[in-house]
């Protein structure tokens, strides 16, 4: 039991460094991809937080990012293995073109986290614990603190500039 | 199964950091990580290959509905 709950935990940092890299190397704090995004990162910047983190996190709210793609990724490797982990990218790649997003951070996340995922379960780790992992992931980002999420994400884009 | 009650604590979380927010802008991050939330427990709930597609049609589509609130907020398209 305590293995398992420790499993989570690295799982969840090792999504949590897995998305964030691949968004900021996709540049999502930079622009708004839809208005909403621009809309939502507006008030977490007036709320106290910080505008290029918080235009990040109304990406993620807006399209199926690498946060969304690490999560089905993990889905489709606990459903089938790697087929479903490449299933699932393909998913989110339809997923971005009905969300008007042009970019592929989401379904490079995905294939990146098909792989990531699996290697993982051939050393002790089981999928689950990646689903779980990537909601506590996304939990820290989007669902703690928004100021202190989006200055943190603005920090990490500055070091990518 | 902590695997479960991790994000069925989470999605339980989320909704009602979701609820208490007033601000639509800020509303929507929280609703984002209850998806996630959902998106997950559909797949640890249901043992079936097709599992997959379902939490991804949810996600997708929750995720659709978040862009179409956000946008309408922001003004919505500009005749």
């Amino acid at each position: 039991m305590l293995g398992e709950i420790l499993h989570i935990l690295a799982a969840a940092i090792i999504s949590w460094i897995l998305f964030v890299t691949v968004d900021i190397f996709f540049k999502l704090p930079e622009t708004g991809g839809v208005s909403g995004a621009s809309a939502i990162a507006r008030d977490i910047e007036a709320g106290g937080g910080a505008l290029a983190g918080g235009t990040m996190m109304g990406n993620i709210v807006c399209s199926p990012d690498a946060s969304a793609g690490t999560l089905l990724a993990a889905c489709g490797v606990y459903v089938a293995g790697i087929p479903g982990g490449l299933a699932a990218a393909l998913m989110v790649f339809i997923g971005n073109r009905i969300c008007h997003d042009p970019g592929y951070a989401g379904t490079t996340g995905a294939v990146l986290a098909t792989f990531v995922v699996y290697a993982f379960t051939l050393v002790g780790f089981a999928a689950t614990d990646f689903i779980a992992g990537m909601v506590i992931a996304i939990l820290t980002i989007q669902g703690l603190s928004h100021t202190h999420a989006s200055r943190l994400l603005a920090r990490l884009w500055r070091v990518r500039q | 199964m902590i695997a479960l009650y991790v994000v069925a604590a989470i999605a339980v979380f989320a909704a009602i950091r979701a609820i208490i927010e007033k601000n639509t802008g800020r509303k929507l991050p929280y609703a984002n990580v209850l998806n996630f939330a959902v998106a997950g427990a559909l797949v640890l709930l249901l043992d079936h290959p097709l599992s997959l597609v379902a939490a991804a049609a949810y996600f997708v589509g929750s995720t659709l509905e978040s862009n179409a609130i956000a946008s309408t907020y922001a003004g919505g398209v500009k005749r």
